[in-house]
């Protein structure tokens, strides 16, 4: 759909959601001992050998970089959740299963950067495309089906997939509300027009990793 | 009944004509197998993702009717049309070897419980029993008139059962291969339809045997008469053809020729649940984990029935009978290792003298069964005569039956308390865990690091891995022609033993220092004639307590140091820096089934024994772990989960200060590996396991400690616990400035520590306080505020009082601070003569000694009726003793009032450099000191006489004023002393 196939009208590149979900909390096991630390977002730490601690992601995956941690997955990545998410996904059409807002990043991130500690890595990585693949569709043919309304209401979307279809559904609705009130358009287009400009602030710098 | 809808999945396509299909889990239900007697492929499932193809095996020509699984899933075997058993390697599924031919299609195979007999019969005549390690015809027994259609080894090893399709059901003895008890006619003739099978099962404990009845029903037989016991008949139409026990044998599951299963309560005869099918379901097998059965029709096509049991009632794998658990106990299989060997030989003579030897040489399994009846006798006997006595495999195996019993006894006291006596808990290593076959276990597992083992076939692997990867020392694994059982690891080495194994194999001691300067520095001791049963390391210095109650101290270089006989007979040792401490038994248990277990200390360096008393533990259990803790206090956890630390207080005690059942979430147990003052480090176990495995690697749990409290009115239990800790600390602190003080060392980090801890225990009390006042517990209150260490929280307790509106309390903690201030004063003056002073001042103070003691007498009372020019001079004689002994020597002499008020200000300034104490007491003071702004008017006498009194008290305290001269100093000084609290009480 029309923003999968071009992220460059997507408000944030995956890259960027990528590096929102970094602030999200995982728990390691480091094997070194370091005092705690203390950054702007909170206080880390203090790490203990073989005690597991949380720290956000961006921390967990710099450690694992370096060989000092063990990451955890979380308790939804397990092959068991997975397996049950995934058949529930399919079976119900409209509904959506409870993941984690960030769940493509993190496992992503855990994939790239984790493999050893995953447990059926291959297995759950699968599973977890499979999971999004599916969700993905269901987003699409939802979409399909809209018509006619002021707003959408998708409960228990993850943040990549609302980034997906973020600026389809806004211009869809927009055009929608447009078509509904035609004494309201020059409101309308001033609207329209400020969202569009924010939308459309290409060419768009790649993140620095 | 709710009916679910279960959907079935094609696993064999075939014939449209109905066909045997079987279906089973392995044992740690990770696969599904299937296989159907229209196809010859075998399949592998996985039943997390059913819809991956799945792993098939094509060895067979033709179509397979039987399929089983050896007990520890290692081995699968397959029957089929093609009159060929062939065996495979499993998960795996590499095909190994055709272990028997028939002349006609097999129609049913099972293994015993040990896997090291199959099972297998079919059409032919004779039911064939082949050994599964050579693949000889161990014995092959005929009876049955018609086609054999299902075997069962009963789980005790005795008995097989087999049925044929004729309905006729034979009790065979393995022992003789006899035919104990012949049924005839028993179960229904299922003709020439070879999609149906009679089948029979045993119960998972080997008491019954279930055979599907005439009736459309199941009936119970008798395991050892055969007789009828009784029957679960209920809604199946049909005759049944398939039926499954749950693996504790509470619930069956049982399917018809009417296409329903039926789920039983075994117990209450009753059935509990169902489920229609499409096609008929010939085949079922309860998942080993969870609640979950696995089903297959006769079209090929399986599913899985997940939470079949309602979640109301138990699990169908909780509480597998002991019978079972016994005989998969993890140490067990690695006996029945040990014992195949002996099997492989004996049944090779078997097959070399052919069948008609049976007579004289024994079928495996009996063997096994009556060398386990015979360790089962040991137990009853006295293990203290057995710790030296009885050979040493059997004394591995008894320590972890006996651990393994009290954990039975754990789980139901009473009932096992009648049953077995009590027996005397064997030596152990702290943080070890039973070895298992075919995996690492832990020798030595602690806050520092973990050593573990793994066997091969004639060796050990041995791997010492430290948590802090970054700063302990890499040390390479090790391979172990010793067999050690025993180990200890700290900072600077490790240290083995093994127990002695026969004549050969000696017990050994090894020591192995991670670093040396010297190369070879790794040391072994050997001991004849004796066993080493416990070990532990410390600073400088390797301890081993043996068989004949000698405690062995080695210097790390390998010096044999000391030699002590000990009391009894050893059950753990551990060592920290230079404490030794070792438990050892002081007599047999009480018949109430407690240990009755004894400590000493040994401080190595020294070579002395700082304590040595009982060691407590709660009743009806056994020590599981016993160490010290990070700051060097000794510590013991037993298995009924209570957490005790040794402290000096009322002259040496245990503190219990952790309770698992206090603490526990159901179905968790801990697994302790150290702790330090605040908490304690462990592994979190899912139950039924008590013990933690090597991989994946176990994380540490962090749980904080806790008096077992019992619950107060006050509801405050986190407070009064926080109280107690802080209490314990501030003591163990304050011993160890004592101990440093006397060896002369700087305490100063300590005494912050202390400082640190005290403040923390005001902020504690406080709050108890707060929450009494609550409560209305102001005897509690007034006690609490006694506790306090710093006067600013009393102060600040006389403010919470009086906001409270609660003024007989103010006044209580007023009486309270004030006698704390005399006798700080007190102690202040009596100390001041022994500082240099010159005559006067000393003179000052003996008068101000003398007014001290009289103030209350005199002072109190207006008895200064006197003018105040005289009353002024002898007040300031004292400031002026008050500021030389702060060293300011600005003494003034001259008796002026205003004089009087200003210098009362340098006092206080003074004051600040005086000390700690008074600072803090004159900084909280000063805001409020009213005297300072006091006008010159006609109360000036009455404020002049409070002044002497809180000048002649050292730091000075409105509050003197407040208690005695309200009467006529409130109606002023409230207006100039408005943060006075105690004039805010009284006024109102």
């Amino acid at each position: 759909m029309a923003g999968q196939s071009d992220p460059h009208i997507s408000l944030f590149s995956a890259e960027e959601v990528e590096f929102m979900a970094e602030d999200e909390l995982i728990e390691i096991v480091p094997n070194m001992r370091m005092d705690p630390l203390n950054f702007i977002c909170g206080d880390f730490g203090p790490f203990l050998p073989q005690i597991a601690t949380q720290v956000p992601m961006w921390l967990a995956v710099a450690l694992k970089k370096r060989g000092k941690c063990a990451i955890r997955p979380p308790l939804w990545m397990s092959v068991e959740n997975l397996t049950k998410v995934l058949e529930g996904e399919r079976d119900s059409q409209g509904a959506f299963q409870v993941l984690p807002f960030h769940y493509v990043e993190i496992s992503r991130l855990l994939f790239d950067h984790a493999r050893d500690d995953i447990p059926d890595m291959y297995m759950v990585r699968s599973l977890i495309e499979d999971i999004r693949d599916v969700r993905v569709h269901k987003v699409e043919t939802s979409l399909e089906k809209f018509s006619g309304t002021s707003a959408v209401k998708i409960p228990n979307l993850s943040a990549m997939e609302v980034n997906i279809i973020r600026p389809f559904v806004g211009r869809a609705l927009q055009a929608f509300y447009k078509h509904d009130n035609p004494e309201k358009i020059p409101d309308v287009d001033r609207a329209s027009s400020g969202q569009t400009r924010v939308a459309n602030n290409e060419p768009r710098r790649p993140l620095r990793r | 009944m709710k009916i679910k809808s279960l959907k079935l999945r094609e696993a064999h396509k075939g014939s449209a004509n109905a066909s045997f299909c079987s279906i089973l889990w392995d044992l740690n239900a990770h696969h599904l197998v299937t296989a159907s007697s229209s196809e010859p492929s075998i399949s592998i499932h996985d039943p997390l993702l059913p819809s991956n193809p799945p792993r098939v095996l094509r060895h067979h020509r033709d179509g397979v009717t039987a399929l089983a699984l050896s007990p520890n899933s290692t081995c699968l075997s397959s029957g089929s049309i093609d009159h060929s058993v062939k065996l495979y390697k499993f998960p795996g599924g590499e095909f190994e070897t055709n272990i028997t031919r028939f002349t006609l299609p097999i129609r049913a195979l099972a293994f015993n419980k040990s896997g090291s007999m199959l099972a297998a019969a079919g059409d032919d005549e004779g039911i064939k029993l082949i050994n599964t390690i050579d693949g000889s015809i161990a014995r092959v027994l005929k009876g049955h008139r018609g086609p054999v259609t299902g075997l069962a080894f009963d789980p005790n090893g005795e008995y097989l059962a087999s049925i044929d399709s004729i309905g006729t059901v034979i009790y065979w003895e393995l022992q003789s291969g006899r035919t104990l008890y012949t049924l005839k006619g028993v179960a229904p003739d299922t003709g020439s339809d070879t999609s149906i099978l009679n089948v029979l099962s045993w119960s998972p404990d080997g008491e019954t045997l279930a055979v599907p009845g005439l009736k459309n029903d199941i009936v119970m037989y008798d395991r050892d008469t055969a007789e009828k016991l009784f029957t679960l008949r209920g809604d199946h139409t049909q005759p049944i053809c398939f039926m499954s026990w749950s693996p504790n044998g509470k619930y069956m599951a049982t399917s018809s020729l009417d296409k329903q299963i039926l789920i039983w309560d075994v117990n209450r005869k009753q059935d509990i649940d169902r489920q229609k099918f499409d096609n008929r379901i010939c085949c079922m097998a309860w998942k080993p984990i969870g609640n979950a059965l696995a089903v297959i029709d006769v079209m090929g096509k399986y599913g899985v029935w997940e939470s079949v049991v309602p979640s109301s009632m138990k699990s169908p794998t909780e509480d597998i009978p002991s019978s079972r658990s016994k005989n998969s106990n993890g140490l067990l299989f690695f006996d029945e290792e040990d014992e195949e060997d002996q099997e492989l030989s004996m049944s090779g003579s078997l097959s070399d003298l052919g069948e008609d030897s049976h007579g004289e040489s024994e079928p495996p399994s009996r063997k096994r069964l009556r060398k386990q009846s015979v360790i089962d006798d040991d137990q009853h006997e006295d293990v203290y005569n057995e710790l030296n006595l009885c050979t040493k495999t059997e004394y591995r195996k008894k320590v972890h039956r006996i651990n393994k019993e009290s954990s039975d006894k754990e789980r139901d006291g009473s009932r096992s308390m009648m049953t077995f006596r009590p027996k005397m808990q064997e030596a152990f290593q702290p943080g070890s865990t039973p070895p298992q076959p075919g995996k690492r276990n832990f020798l030595c597992y602690n806050m520092l690091g973990s050593i573990t083992t793994i066997k091969h076939d004639e060796y050990s692997h041995i791997e010492i891995d430290f948590h802090d990867t970054s700063t302990g020392p890499r040390v390479p694994p090790m391979t172990d022609y010793y067999g050690f059982t025993m180990a200890s690891l700290n900072e600077n080495g490790s240290v083995f033993a093994n127990p002695c194994k026969g004549e050969k194999n000696m017990s050994t001691l090894m020591y192995r220092p991670f670093s040396s300067w010297a190369n070879n520095s790794e040391w072994y001791m050997r001991f004849e004639g004796e066993e080493v049963k416990a070990v532990a390391l410390g600073g400088t210095w390797v301890a081993a307590v043996t068989s004949l109650n000698f405690l062995r101290i080695y210097t790390d270089g390998g010096l044999q140091k000391h030699i002590l006989s000990l009391n009894g007979p050893v059950v753990t040792a551990a060592g920290f820096k230079d404490e030794l401490a070792i438990v050892t038994h002081i007599s047999d248990c009480l018949p109430s089934n407690e240990q009755m277990l004894e400590f000493r200390i040994f401080n190595i360096s020294k070579g002395t024994q700082p304590f040595k008393g009982h060691l407590p533990l709660t009743p009806g259990s056994y020590l599981t772990w016993f160490g010290f803790t990070e700051e060097g206090q000794l510590s013991s956890y037993d298995s009924k989960g209570v957490l005790r630390v040794f402290t000096s207080q009322y002259g040496g005690n245990w503190l219990p200060l952790f309770s698992a059942s206090k603490e526990r979430k159901s179905g968790e147990n801990y697994w302790v590996v150290g702790l330090n003052a605040s908490k304690l480090f462990c592994i979190v176990c899912k139950n039924p396991d008590s013990f933690p495995q090597v991989l994946p690697k176990p994380v540490l749990t962090l749980l904080n400690l806790s008096f077992p409290l019992a619950s107060s009115d006050l509801g405050e239990e986190a407070l009064e616990n926080e109280f107690m800790l802080n209490n314990l600390h501030l003591s163990q602190i304050q011993k160890r400035i004592e101990v440093m003080a006397d060896e002369g060392l700087d305490t100063t980090p300590l005494d912050d520590e202390a400082f640190d801890i005290e403040a923390a225990q005001d902020r504690c009390i406080f709050r108890l306080i707060a929450s009494c006042c609550n409560g209305d517990k102001l005897v509690r209150a007034t006690e609490l505020v006694k506790l306090l260490s710093v006067e600013k929280s009393v102060r600040g307790a006389i403010q919470l009082a009086t906001a409270l509106k609660l003024p007989i309390l103010a006044e209580r903690f007023n009486n309270i601070l004030e006698e704390r201030l005399q006798s700080k004063t007190e102690v202040l003056k009596t100390s001041l003569p022994r500082s240099k002073h010159d005559r006067n001042v000393k003179a000052d103070v003996a008068a101000s000694m003398a007014l001290t003691a009289t103030e209350r007498s005199e002072i109190l009372e207006p008895t200064f009726s006197s003018s105040s020019a005289k009353l002024s001079a002898p007040l300031l004689i004292k400031k002026v003793k008050s500021s030389d002994r702060v060293k300011f020597g600005k003494p003034k002499t001259d008796g002026d009032q205003t004089a009087c008020l200003e210098d009362s200000r340098e006092v206080n300034d003074a004051g600040k450099n005086a000390g700690p104490s008074q600072v803090k007491n004159l900084q909280t003071q000063r805001p409020s000191n009213p005297f300072l702004k006091l006008p010159n008017n006609q109360e000036e006498k009455k404020v002049e006489e409070v002044m002497s009194e809180s000048q002649s008290q050292g730091p000075s305290n409105p509050f003197f004023k407040s208690s005695n001269k309200v009467g006529e100093a409130t109606g002023i000084q409230q207006s100039h002393r408005p943060s006075n609290p105690f004039l805010k009480s009284t006024a109102k």
